[in-house]
């Protein structure tokens, strides 16, 4: 909820809720101190808790690498730009330029231009070319996403993997 | 690590919650020693020793495996 807060602009609830959940989770924290006193309740918490970390160094060295690689790929793709003109019929047109990966956008770098004259009205090569490009310009969205994902879907298997070992140890002790 | 608390607990007709509420830990914990599933610390072996009125001696023995010392695995 405090994620999609922020997402939409609205730090007011973040601004009550993180406060809020500090309080109700120390009266509760009042509530249970017997418990977490207790030596073997720590010791079966450190254990899985240390068990969890040995998983997410080798599981993170190992998505570390796959994500690296896929930077390094990147570079290796070529750069897509676009442009639309409006001309006085009210016909958009769009000029799309393919450049060199890794290079700036320059006259030199690029490797060849598609003229879309009406983007109302293409035909299947241009719709072609137009799609390529829309894919590109949201490239960065979808790679928001995939980071967004890699994160959420990395914190549940932490706290499943915590879960896991940790009622292995409460069976063990 | 073997320990005598269950029959010390019953000579003095005290439950696990009553034992674990006087030194300090939940009954689980209790539990899991008197099943020497779980070796408590110093600290706690004295408290329980110090309730019952006896040496920590008497309430927890050390035996040693047949291939040498004994070593407390936390895996």
């Amino acid at each position: 909820m405090i994620g999609w807060s922020i997402a939409a602009g609205n730090f007011l609830v973040p601004a009550v809720a993180i406060p809020l959940g500090v309080i109700v989770v120390l009266a509760c924290r009042k509530n249970v101190e017997a418990v977490i006193a207790d030596e073997r309740q720590r010791k079966i918490s450190s254990q899985a808790a240390l068990r969890t970390l040995e998983v997410a160094v080798i599981v993170g060295a190992i998505a570390a690498v796959v994500l690296l690689s896929f930077m390094v790929s990147d570079t290796l793709t070529p750069k897509i730009t676009g442009s639309v003109f409006t001309d006085g019929n009210g016909t958009n047109a769009m000029v799309i330029n393919l450049y060199k990966p890794g290079g700036p956008e320059t006259p030199e770098n690029l490797i060849r231009t598609v003229t879309i004259p009406d983007i109302n009205a293409m035909d299947e090569a241009e719709a072609m070319t137009y799609c390529q490009f829309r894919r590109e310009a949201l490239l960065e969205n979808e790679r928001n996403g995939i980071a967004g994902a890699v994160i959420g879907t990395g914190i549940f298997a932490l706290l499943i993997t915590f879960g896991a070992f940790y009622l292995y140890y409460n069976r063990k002790y | 690590m073997k320990n005598r608390i269950r029959v010390l607990r019953a000579e003095r007709e005290m439950t696990q919650e009553q034992l674990a509420e006087l030194v300090g830990v939940t009954r689980n914990t209790i539990i899991s020693i008197e099943k020497d599933k779980y070796c408590p610390s110093l600290k706690l072996g004295f408290r329980i020793a110090r309730l019952f009125g006896v040496g920590i001696d008497d309430v927890f023995t050390y035996e040693e495996d047949k291939d040498g010392p004994s070593v407390d695995s936390d895996d």
